[in-house]
């Protein structure tokens, strides 16, 4: 494992730690067959010390192709969208349409903890590369099979982006104002949610796999998981048959609004300790009616929620965003701010827990901030690499191939 | 729900569990929900209503609980008992609380040195605002993707809920299975400092990245396609379904074959054969007018039947699902079994979210409902701890513990 380019960028806790020192999951081997769909998993599990093998066709996984591109020249190396996903993975290229192709990868499968794929159900069958060939190579080998409606049932065979998934798992149609079109979340996360999921099977796959010693077979439905993401409808249907709407900026829990001050908006929350912030309103003479004492019953406050966040959006609009969150925090009023994305790269808190890491690209002679791992644990960061950067190394160390078996490989394109 | 019956993957796993609100009750539930033994450590209720459906039924299945006044040294003698039993202990408190209990790492890495401790706080603990008071809500906001679910103004439209709870939530049965994972090769513990902001903001990483490597800042996408390019791409509304106008599908044709699936599909109107929509490239370019195109075939459209005739073309669409159509029609999760039923201790049963992730072999299981508060008092104290009936009724007496 070489090329390691480590550093945390914060002055605080000590995010980074020399690779020698082992992740969480170091000693896993990981052959991730994921495409764009699939590719976060592999990439949670390698911030943890896992060694993922991207497992690419000659020329690069489709997702290289995806934007935006590093100083927007459109080049498999320079995918930002590539990079966030592959970062800390080791990158092989084998053509799976070639029998030698599969062979190879067999072999691997045969020193490797865990493969992941994300093609439509059936394929890897059609390959050589089932449950049941893999199982025959590795009986420890645990297979992650990652597709949008799952392995089987009526949708199996359906075709889906992350925003059908967003669709038919119920996360598009709760956001958005009532009346006009729902609105989707940024990023793909149906595709997110399912990644998180199936980093979780794998570990439980692995727990059983200690105690029974057999790999096995993980189906993990996108549309399941993005479902069981939607943190309340199915909750208000199975409880109280209620179909949840769309209430713009209303949390559903009716605690939580936009508003509006005069820099920017703010996020309003009616939990938390009233009276401080209702002696707050009524000090700026803004309380109108809120200062009767019903208000201060928390259900009432929920019910009556939009004429309270009425009443506090007036207030609010003669504060600046800033003034206001420093002010209400010191109350331990949970207010916030609504941000945006840029404003995180100057964030003390973020900057003081280390959570953006600096990583060299040695072949752009830069360093770029990325977005770390969202616990203080013991993370590790490689660029992500090149197409087919470690194919030669792979297939040398693990398989044991001479350079003229790897040179005919390449010739025949192979790898 | 397949599973019942065989092993579960985290059998023999205890975890001791401070969590409430939502995040860390959805991480423990995903733990429970594969075998480990959760027991819940929590205050005598308020007037909060039913615990066992609806959300919070989802939340707490699967799980013990045991009243303890942690207000009371008796009751903090408890709790440190059991975490010197326990392989885990999971909380989302600012630092100081744990702290101020002697349940901090240090202090139970004293007790039990291979103890995990995992807090999921809001902001972490440490930094200059580690202190600060939050909800998945208000971490979102701070986060900038409340900003980035903008209307085509350009204004806040959403969120309807907290992803923010979701994705602390998962990260966090992750951050406790790593742990775990990492103390059976080694055998030591370890304090994991979670941030639900730092989860949250980790969900928008390529936009972060393009502002870091170009220096360039997002507008909110719309309905254009954030992964492979696509044309027409984007919901659509369709016919009203009695009184019910808020019907719509999501449609998604990215290749070329894909287009000529959706022509056939809406059988070749003349305008899919105007030059302009001929390529991917034109019809990207030539969006807004594609798009009305498509709106006003749909508004003539039944959703279902839509996507149906489409997904037979080999075009990627889909409804756009609300709770019934999820919870009650989707015949999808339907044929998968995908929701979970548990009875209740009045004999009606309660349905609740399941599992989106099949084990082969071992796969997880819906096992119990929500617990009532103190529901495992006895088998906590009693079997586990080895305390005598006269001894548990002097807790009581003393109020360290709520009957």
């Amino acid at each position: 494992m070489d090329n390691l380019t480590i550093s945390a960028s914060g002055t605080g806790r000590e995010r980074s730690c020399d690779l020698s020192g082992g992740g969480a999951l170091s000693g896993l081997r990981v052959l991730d067959l994921s495409n764009y769909r699939g590719q976060l998993c592999g990439r949670l599990l390698a911030d943890m010390g896992a060694d993922v093998i991207k497992v690419e066709p000659p020329g690069g996984d489709e997702a290289r192709r995806i934007g935006p591109f590093a100083d927007d020249l459109p080049h498999r190396d320079r995918s930002l969208f590539f990079w966030f996903y592959n970062l800390n993975k080791r990158s092989l290229t084998l053509d799976l349409r070639h029998p030698r192709g599969i062979e190879l990868l067999l072999q691997l499968a045969r020193g490797a903890d865990l493969v992941i794929e994300s093609f439509a159900p059936g394929t890897m069958s059609s390959m050589g590369l089932g449950w049941e060939a893999l199982h025959a190579a590795n009986p420890a080998l645990i297979l992650l099979s990652i597709a949008p409606f799952g392995q089987d049932g009526p949708y199996r065979d359906f075709d889906a982006d992350d925003t059908v998934l967003a669709a038919l798992g119920g996360m598009l149609y709760v956001n958005g104002w009532p009346g006009n079109a729902p609105v989707r979340p940024w990023g793909l996360q149906a595709y997110h949610s399912s990644a998180y999921y199936a980093a979780v099977a794998t570990m439980c796959a692995l727990f059983a796999r200690d105690r029974d010693g057999a790999g096995q077979w993980i189906d993990l439905s996108m549309q399941e998981a993005t479902a069981a993401a939607v943190e309340h409808v199915a909750g208000s249907y199975f409880g109280e048959g209620r179909v949840e709407p769309r209430r713009g900026t209303l949390h559903w829990s009716r605690y939580f609004r936009v508003g509006k001050c005069r820099d920017g908006y703010i996020m309003h929350c009616s939990l938390g300790d009233w009276t401080s912030l209702i002696q707050w309103v009524a000090s700026d003479g803004k309380a109108q009616d809120l200062i009767a004492p019903e208000w201060q019953d928390v259900q009432y406050r929920a019910v009556h929620a939009e004429h309270l966040f009425d009443v506090l959006d007036n207030w609010v609009a003669d504060y600046d965003r800033d003034e206001l969150l420093e002010r209400a925090q010191t109350l331990r009023l949970p207010y916030a701010t609504v941000r945006n994305p840029e404003a995180l790269f100057d964030d003390e808190q973020l900057q003081a827990r280390g959570y953006f890491v600096e990583v060299e690209h040695p072949e752009l002679g830069r360093k770029f901030r990325y977005p770390g791992a969202p616990y203080v644990f013991n993370a590790v960061y490689r660029r992500p690499p090149l197409t087919g950067e470690h194919t030669g190394e792979i297939l040398r160390d693990e398989l044991g191939l001479d350079a003229g078996e790897l040179a005919a490989l390449a010739a025949e394109g192979i790898i | 729900m397949a599973g019942i019956g065989a092993r579960l993957p985290l059998e023999g796993i205890r975890v001791l569990d401070f969590t409430w609100v939502v995040a860390g009750p959805v991480a423990t539930r995903i733990l429970a929900d594969h075998g480990a033994e959760v027991i819940k450590l929590e205050r005598k209720p308020g007037p909060l209503g039913s615990r066992q459906t609806g959300l919070q039924g989802d939340l707490h299945r699967g799980k013990r609980s045991i009243a303890v006044n942690m207000g009371t040294s008796r009751g903090v003698e408890i709790a440190r008992r059991l975490a010197e039993i326990s392989d885990i202990v999971i909380d989302n408190f600012s630092a100081r609380v744990m702290r101020s209990w002697g349940m901090d790492f240090a202090a139970l890495s004293q007790l039990k040195p291979d103890i995990i401790c995992l807090s999921m706080s809001g902001l972490g603990h440490t930094g200059p605002r580690s202190n600060y008071v939050s909800y998945g809500p208000t971490l979102q906001a701070l986060a900038g993707f409340t900003l980035l679910m903008a209307d085509r103004k350009g204004e806040p439209a959403g969120y309807g809920y907290s992803y923010a709870d979701m994705s602390g939530g998962y990260t966090g049965a992750l951050a406790a299975l790593m742990a775990l994972w990492h103390r059976r090769r080694t055998g030591r513990g370890q304090f994991v400092d979670l941030s639900q902001f730092e989860a949250v903001v980790s969900v928008i990483g390529p936009a972060l990245l393009d502002i870091s490597v170009n220096n360039r800042v997002q507008p909110a996408p719309g309905y254009r396609s954030q992964e492979l390019p696509a044309a027409p791409h984007g919901v659509y509304r369709c016919r009203p379904r009695g009184d019910d106008d808020d019907r719509w599908i999501a449609i998604a044709a990215r290749s070329q074959a894909q287009w000529e699936g959706f022509v056939r599909a809406i059988e070749s109107p003349p305008w899919t054969s105007d030059a302009k929509f001929r390529t991917l490239y034109l019809r990207m370019c030539n969006s807004v007018e594609l798009d009305a195109h498509v709106a006003r075939w749909a508004a003539d459209q039944v959703a279902e039947s839509a996507m149906a005739r489409l997904q037979q073309a080999g075009v990627a669409a889909g409804v756009v699902a609300n709770g019934a159509d999820i919870c009650a029609h989707d015949s999808q999760l339907q044929a998968r079994n995908f929701w979970g039923s548990v009875p209740l201790p009045d004999g009606t049963t309660t349905h609740v979210t399941g599992i989106p992730m099949r084990l082969s072999a071992t796969p997880g299981a819906i096992r119990t409902p929500a617990p009532v508060i103190g529901e495992a008092n006895d088998y906590v104290l009693g079997e586990l701890l080895g305390m005598s009936r006269a001894e548990r009724d002097a807790l009581i007496a003393e109020k360290a513990v709520w009957p």
